[in-house]
């Protein structure tokens, strides 16, 4: 019997925000996938693009970026930088022929628990959808 | 030398062990991580951040000589400190703990308890590995200076000055003019209470009389360095530009007030120098000099029209201040003599305050009338104008007052270079945080109250002054040393490329650039720890402490096993 697909989504989310918009996800018995595993960082432009390299070709079936809104970001500007990066990195894997609609970026603000949830359960299933990603198995890196 | 890592789940009372299987996790998290050089010690607790649940954790690491600590619990917003403070009572460095979030994230998202103790367990197995990758840091403790430079002597800079002033804390005030208030020197009256210049010379002579407090006329700031509790800064006179004091301070306040525009700019507005038209300023400075409001013949006026809010549209905010004060004007008239005719255009009524309403009522009772209208210009003193019903109308008048847009102060720009702190869209100074810290800017121990953030009255300054004061006390209280951030980045000298990209997106200027051995430097006491400079790096030069690839990687690899 083939086992049932349950993703596996490498979420990195910043500290003030989305980490806090899915604590209060939590405190408000919001119900979303376990497919989501939050990796906190203190502000999403920490995320180096290499993050989400290393985690689709470490087998992961979506990586998710969570910041604040453009604008909120505890450090100023960092989330401008963070959406260029991810841009460029959405470029990147269209022209080597990855499957881009595995990356997603939102801002979730620390009040929106609710758009945590959201997201969660709309990205993983869109992933659910496009089925396994075996890049484990097909890249020799 | 064998790891011992303590990795204690608390129970929350039901909140955590009713949803999740407690000793199936630990016994899971010991079995899959036990090994030659590492041991679990895993345990469960009733309630971890009781106090019974601290003194557990305290000699849980003391017993057993735990070299690590994951604690598997709440969200670290809720506790991470409580467990950081368990730990320094101990010889464990509280960077080699880590706490992990099993219910928020795990226990009350999840109604399945075998999937969410399977949520949990990967989870923790995830902080058991990173935290084998974190390293001790040790905090460092920095003496502070606690006195302050206040930059600007208009009723912000005063009220700032004066509240902080005290035994241990002393002020140093510099007002680029000859003289102390500001703009508020020259308005007749002051809204709301209309309590008038005394209450300005008042706070001057507060001001000047507070032994704690030195004041330094014609004076403006050309150097300064240092960060959050040690500033070294070089004042000038402006008169004598090579007549130089050094001070030091822990922090300073940008206090430096407004400008108005130029009306002439705004095509809708022409007049000559020769036309009786006014500003709002030149009108307040002609009642309090000469007593009276007249027309340059030296006879009163019959026949007045203000103007609200030119240059709105171009300038693309508000003033906020001015139609609160073009009635207070459209008053002074009537109460010279209820004879003059005064008519007031307005597009809109910004009314903010709570007794604005009032003064807009009694506006309209002494006679005023109060247009609104769609578009309005002037040519000398004839106004034109569109009401709201379409219809145009054209006025002659004998005196026309118009109410200019508050504008920076036109230092603004060249102080923002010297206090490398960025100007917003409009050219003020931009706060931290326009909602929860409007006086704070991205330099902390640099604050920015009053006018030099944007436009608002007296009673508005001043609670900014007293706000900046308020941070800057719990900040920097005399006698204390303050712990800088320890989760800093840093360059590592030997791969950087000297291409200056982490200068560039650092907001905090936090990065220098090292022309002998052409490298960047990171000036750990500026750093914020954010981390953007890391994923700017084309060459993976910089480390983030605590926040390294290898520990993220780390819990990557764990969660995609
Ligand atoms: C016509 C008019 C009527 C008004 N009526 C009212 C009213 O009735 N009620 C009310 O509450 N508000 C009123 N206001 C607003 C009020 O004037 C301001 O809220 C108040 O002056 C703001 O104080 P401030 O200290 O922020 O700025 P300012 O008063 O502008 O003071 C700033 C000071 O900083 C100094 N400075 C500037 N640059 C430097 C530098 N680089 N180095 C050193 N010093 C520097 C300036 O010389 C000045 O002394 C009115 C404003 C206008 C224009
Ligand atoms: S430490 Fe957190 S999880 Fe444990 S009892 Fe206290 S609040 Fe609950
Ligand atoms: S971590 Fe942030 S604040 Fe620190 S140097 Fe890098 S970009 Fe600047
Ligand atoms: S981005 Fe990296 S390589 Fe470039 S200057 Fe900074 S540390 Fe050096
Ligand atoms: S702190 Fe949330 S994106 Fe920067």
């Amino acid at each position: 019997m083939e086992k049932e697909f349950i993703p596996r989504i490498t979420s990195f989310v910043c500290k003030w925000c989305t980490y806090t918009g899915a604590d209060l996800a939590g405190t408000s018995r919001l119900q979303y996938p376990t497919s989501i595993i939050l990796l906190k960082v203190l502000c999403s432009s920490r995320i180096d693009p290499v993050f989400l390299i290393k985690s689709y070709l470490k087998g992961a079936d979506g990586v998710l970026i969570g910041g604040c809104h453009p604008g909120d970001c505890h450090y100023e500007t960092g989330n401008y930088h963070t959406r260029r990066r991810f841009k460029i990195l959405t470029e990147i894997f269209s022209t080597l022929g990855l499957p881009k609609e595995r990356l997603r970026l939102s801002w979730i603000s620390a009040s929106e628990g609710p758009k945590f949830a959201q997201v969660s359960n709309e990205f993983t299933d869109k992933i659910e959808n496009l089925g396994p990603n075996n890049a484990r198995e097909n890249m020799f890196l | 030398m064998k790891k011992k890592i303590g990795v204690y789940v608390c129970e929350c009372g039901p909140n955590i062990a009713d949803k999740v299987d407690i000793d199936k996790i630990i016994e899971t998290v010991v079995a899959a991580n036990n090994s030659e050089n590492v041991e679990i010690i895993g345990d469960r607790h009733k309630l971890l951040c009781s106090a019974a649940g601290k003194v557990f954790l305290e000699e849980e690491i003391k017993n057993k000589e735990l070299t690590h600590m994951v604690v598997a619990a709440c969200s670290p917003r809720d506790h991470n400190s409580t467990f950081i403070n368990v730990c320094k009572k101990t010889e464990l460095n509280p960077y080699l703990y880590k706490m992990v979030n099993i219910r928020e994230h795990c226990a009350w998202i999840i109604p399945d308890k075998d999937k969410a103790t399977n949520k949990a367990i990967e989870y923790i197995q995830g902080g058991v590995a990173r935290v084998q990758y974190q390293t001790e840091l040790i905090e460092k403790k920095l003496d502070t200076n606690p006195d302050v430079l206040v930059i600007g002597g208009g009723i912000a800079g005063i009220e700032a000055a004066i509240s902080l002033a005290g035994k241990k804390r002393k002020v140093t005030l510099i007002e680029r003019s000859a003289v102390l208030g500001g703009k508020s020197v020259f308005l007749k009256e002051l809204l709301p209470s209309q309590a008038g210049k005394e209450y300005i010379n008042k706070r001057i002579k507060d001001l000047t009389d507070n032994e704690n407090i030195q004041v330094f006329l014609n004076t403006e700031i050309e150097k300064i360095i240092g960060f959050l509790g040690n500033f070294e800064i070089i004042l000038s006179d402006v008169t004598n530009k090579d007549k130089k004091t050094e001070i030091k301070t822990g922090a300073t306040i940008v206090a430096t007030g407004f400008g108005l525009s130029d009306v002439t700019e705004f095509s809708n507005i022409n007049y000559d120098t020769k036309d009786e038209v006014y500003t709002s300023l030149e009108i307040e400075k002609m009642l309090s000099e000469k007593g009276k409001l007249k027309l340059s013949s030296g006879v009163p006026p019959k026949k007045v029209g203000l103007i609200h809010c030119v240059g709105r549209d171009e300038k693309k905010y508000c003033s906020q201040i001015c139609c609160n004060y073009m009635m207070k004007i459209a008053n002074y008239f009537k109460k010279q003599s209820a004879k003059i005719e005064v008519k007031e255009f307005y597009k809109d009524l910004c009314l903010p305050h709570k007794d604005d309403q009032k003064l807009f009522n009694l506006t309209k009772k002494n006679g005023v009338d109060l247009v609104r209208i769609k578009e309005v210009s002037l040519n000398g003193t004839k106004i034109k104008y569109s009401r709201i019903d379409g219809t145009i109308e054209e006025n002659e008048f004998d005196m026309v007052v118009v109410a200019p847009p508050i504008i920076p102060s036109d230092s603004t720009k060249n102080l923002s270079e010297i206090l490398d702190i960025p100007l917003d869209e409009f050219g003020f100074f931009q706060e931290a945080h326009l909602s929860t810290n409007p006086v704070g800017t991205s330099t902390d121990g640099i604050f920015i109250i009053g006018n030099a953030q944007g436009p608002r009255g007296i009673s508005n300054s001043i609670l900014m002054a007293h706000a900046a004061s308020g941070q800057i006390r719990t900040q920097l209280i005399p006698g204390e040393q303050i712990v800088p951030e320890v989760k800093v980045s840093e360059v590592l000298e030997a791969f950087c490329m000297g291409c200056k990209n982490c200068i560039d997106v650092c907001c905090y200027g936090a990065i220098y650039f090292d022309e002998i051995k052409g490298i960047s430097v990171v000036n750990e006491a500026i750093c914020r720890g954010c981390g953007n400079c890391v994923a700017s790096c084309p060459s993976g030069s910089i480390r983030l402490k605590h926040f390294t690839n290898e520990q993220i990687y780390q819990e990557v690899i764990e969660a995609l096993k």
